[in-house]
């Protein structure tokens, strides 16, 4: 049996169209998806401005104070008691690099009113609570509270260092440094360690005004609401000094390094982790999207791919290995955990395979197991508040609108040519290996 | 096939115990693309030594359970498992715990195609010397990302320090020497005890009809013939209640030391309804105590001794009962001590009735969101089903709590004796 994307819709999408609905208000955009599907109200902020070395750090420590009160509350304590009141609103946030930008992400999620007994609707004090998280801080003589500052400094400073802890981690972060060392993109989403202890509260509050009136500001919500109440509650609840809203440029790929770059790191590990950085041409925007998703997934991105079918079930050198494709900065990343003294043999083994894909020597399997697992992936984001909003808003950060039917289309017509082309324009820049101690 | 409603939830829950002993749950999600279906054994990491009524008492090699797990995706025709679920567009995975192992596969389109595959090859081994070998090599590299990580050193590292005996002290992967004892010999005798029907749980959640799902389960084991098997018999040695260890400390590199401690219950033996309700009375004490809006946990942080990673976790079985507190920290042994004199101080007064109300209604909140993810659904129902008690029955339980029992449990629990401390510090 097969099944058309449409009628697979319940009647909460239709062809060409996202679902959400959209309007501004003080300069935030605002997008809202009216559903009675979930139990909850998602809640998501995005504030993104361009990655810069001078702005990065901060720019990732305004959050983590924000966290810390409000005017209504100011003590952490009462700030959090707050949210359990709410049935234990989640509220978290994030920082990370996403293009060329250091984006803030601040989530926010509410149980639905028809499941509980509350005397104030739960999505207007769920908004009321973000907006003023965001535009009311709590300051002490027009900076923000010395105490927080400083204790936050020091949470952040210890989360850098923590990197170290989680090899995985440590080593795909010490490739992307590596190969993109004359860019922004080296810069950790975080800052820098030598900038941070400089920062006091009047400095991270300067900051702080710059990024409220200049990020780009997106404002999503899935729930049994509609755009007008939303809207409504944004323009009470987010008093920002905003004359437009800002949109995003997005990134231009580099070429790769003329020769491949080969960094060995060692480290006190039993198991050394093989990381690889590569360039593409294309991004989100580009027509060939589609087909350099499929290139990837045939190449490393599921259980059935050339990387875990040859170097973990043929050859039993990883537990994990694959491959990932970057569309908003237009890389490409493998990584494994390989016994130390397998690096070369893996290392042939995956040029190989990369060899393989890029010379178009695919199966007619690997092609349609491929399609079929990111077709359900896409289709599984649906019943996700968060990955619906993320889709949507992939496609607004790249300036490209391609619906998630769309997007099924296209990878259903991909051929093996396409998936070809699309491979061909991987280059290799950097190879990364950590590996253990020799002995003294 | 039985229904059951849960009006408060607005969830409706289907149910049939087949004849072969396999029981099969659907959970029907209105206006979902996914279908997400759960097919788990009874059988985890502690069940290394046991007995089928009528039959021999076996002891088998640390992490077998784990290592079945890999192996029952090799099958007799040659074609990998995976593959045949990417075909069919359903992302598929399993994993293997101290009490279960668990298949399992999402997929939006062609469930009953998928949903066949995962019954018959979870029910049809195909162990070899070869595969068999073949797959140490993997494991092997399994285990040194662990040995590599950290968090997962110190969570371990606590856990042997409080057991001496009980094999939930045992690495779930075992360790590269255990699992050069196992042989495909070994493999079956632990596939044909645990992988009977009788054993065993199929859960399926999302866009489907309850009906056709069980009725197609019918026919699917129907063919298969199941001979009824005899009770198992799980044999644990005697856990002194004392702990193993008071301090338990692991040299690995970190950024600054890694900290876990823990209580460890005398008081187990409990099951179903009882076992579930202490469990979400400890959880909610453990709320009450040290949770991010406490003062207790403020106090700390002011303190520099804890950062966001700070947490906790309770874990209860008849078989063992513990709690695990703590995170990244300066100084381990400071923490300790803080804690200790903090909690003390919250063992004199007890909780209030406000911050009581409030973080039950935080609890019942966290409960319900859990609801709208599948995933979560079947794992929780799962586990809970296995251990006797019911997933959605938990909201008339929180809804019974009183002060008094969160106070009584902050007073039984925090029993200084029986406390644990695991610290990864760097060479």
């Amino acid at each position: 049996m097969t099944v058309s994307p449409i009628s697979l819709d319940k009647g909460v999408f239709t062809l060409n169209n996202t679902g959400f609905e959209r309007g501004e208000v003080n300069g935030i955009r605002v997008h809202v998806m009216p559903t009675t599907r979930f139990k909850t109200f998602a809640v998501s902020l995005y504030m993104g401005v361009p990655l810069a070395e001078n702005t990065v750090t901060p720019t990732a420590l305004i959050p983590f104070i924000l966290r810390r009160g409000t005017e209504t509350y100011p003590e952490t304590t009462s700030f959090r008691e707050a949210l359990e009141n709410m049935y234990g609103a989640g509220f978290g946030f994030d920082v990370y690099k996403k293009g060329d930008y250091q984006m803030v992400q601040l989530r926010m999620d509410t149980i639905n009113d028809s499941f509980v007994a509350s005397d104030e609707p739960l999505l207007s004090r769920t908004l009321a609570f973000l907006g003023e998280t965001v535009t009311r801080p709590v300051l002490e003589n027009g900076r923000f509270r010395e105490k927080y500052v400083q204790a936050e400094r020091e949470n952040v400073r210890k989360r850098m260092e923590a990197v170290i802890d989680d090899k995985i981690r440590y080593a795909a972060e010490r490739c992307i440094q590596e190969m993109c060392k004359d860019e922004p993109y080296r810069l950790s989403a975080l800052g820098k360690m030598d900038v941070l202890d400089q920062l006091d509260g009047a400095s991270v509050y300067e900051q702080y005004q710059q990024w409220l009136s200049n990020s780009s500001m997106d404002l999503y919500i899935v729930g049994d609401t509609t755009l007008d109440e939303v809207m409504q509650l944004v323009g009470r609840h987010f008093q920002v000094n905003r004359s437009a809203t800002v949109m995003y440029t997005p990134a231009v790929p580099r070429p790769a390094a003329p020769e491949v770059r080969q960094v060995i790191e060692e480290m006190a590990v039993s198991q050394g982790k093989l990381n690889m950085g590569l360039r593409t041409s294309i991004t989100y925007s580009d027509e060939r999207y589609a087909a350099a998703l499929v290139a990837n997934g045939v190449l490393g991105g599921f259980p059935h791919s050339k990387l875990f079918m040859n170097v973990r079930e043929k050859e039993s050198l990883a537990y994990y290995v694959g491959s990932r494709f970057d569309p908003y900065k237009g890389i490409a990343t493998i990584q494994s955990g390989i016994e130390l003294q397998n690096f070369e043999k893996a290392l042939e083994i995956i040029r190989q395979q990369l060899s393989n894909l890029q010379t178009g020597d695919i199966t007619e399997s690997e092609i349609s197991q491929t399609k079929a697992l990111i077709r359900n992936d896409l289709l599984e984001s649906r019943d996700s508040a968060y990955q619906m909003i993320a889709y949507d808003f992939n496609g607004l950060f790249s300036d490209k609108e391609r619906s998630v039917d769309e997007l099924l289309t296209g990878i259903e017509q991909i051929t093996a040519d396409e998936i070809q082309a699309a491979s061909s324009v991987l280059q290799l820049d950097t190879i990364y290996f950590l590996t253990g101690q020799k002995e003294a | 096939m039985e229904s059951i409603h849960y009006d408060r939830l607005q969830e409706t829950l289907y149910h049939e115990k087949l004849d072969n002993g396999l029981e099969v749950y659907v959970l029907p999600k209105e206006g979902f693309q996914k279908t997400y279906a759960t097919f788990a054994t009874r059988y985890g990491s502690v069940d290394n030594h046991f007995q089928v009524e009528g039959q021999e008492e076996v002891k088998v090699p640390d992490g077998i359970a784990h290592f079945l797990e890999h192996k029952m995706f090799e099958e007799p025709d040659g074609v990998d498992v995976f593959s045949k679920f990417s075909a069919k567009g359903a992302s598929a995975n399993a994993f293997t715990s101290f009490e279960q192992t668990v298949y399992l596969f999402s997929a939006t389109e062609q469930i009953e195609d998928n949903l066949d595959t995962l019954l018959n090859y979870v029910q049809n081994p195909y162990f070899t010397k070869e595969n068999v070998d073949k797959e140490k090599g993997i494991i092997g590299q399994e285990i040194q990302m662990y040995n590599d990580n950290p968090d997962w050193r110190v969570y371990y590292g606590l856990i042997e320090a409080m057991y001496q005996k009980h094999p939930v002290r045992i690495d779930i992967a075992g360790t590269i020497e255990s699992i050069s004892g196992i042989t495909k010999d070994t493999l079956y005798t632990c596939y044909n005890t645990f992988y009977h029907p009788s054993n065993m749980m199929l859960f399926v959640v999302g866009g489907v009809n309850p009906e056709q799902v069980i009725e197609q389960v019918r026919r699917n084991q129907a063919a298969k013939n199941y001979e009824p098997q005899g009770q198992i018999h799980r044999y644990f040695d005697e856990e002194p209640a004392a702990v193993g260890e008071k301090w338990n400390e692991i040299k690995l590199p970190v950024s600054q030391p890694k900290f876990l401690m823990g209580f460890k219950e005398t008081d187990t033996g409990l099951t179903g309804e009882a076992l579930q309700r202490k469990n979400l009375t400890t959880k909610l004490m453990l709320d009450l105590l040290l949770g991010n809006s406490t003062a207790l946990y403020q106090q700390l942080y002011d303190e520099d001794l804890i950062s966001d990673d700070f947490g906790y976790d309770y874990t209860s079985t008849s078989e063992y009962a513990y709690s695990m507190i703590g995170g990244d920290t300066r100084d381990p042994k400071l923490l300790v001590q803080r804690l200790q004199e903090e909690i003390g101080k919250v063992v004199e007064t007890g909780f209030s009735q406000e911050a009581f109300d409030r973080s039950l209604r935080k609890r019942i909140g966290n409960y319900l969101r859990l609801l709208n993810s599948p995933e979560s659904i079947a794992h929780e129902f799962t586990r809970n089903r296995f251990k006797d008690s019911d997933f959605f029955a938990i909201l008339p339980i929180y809804e019974s709590l009183t002060l008094d029992d969160v106070n009584q449990r902050l007073r039984d629990h925090m029993n200084w004796e029986q406390l644990a401390v695991s610290v990864v510090v760097s060479p």
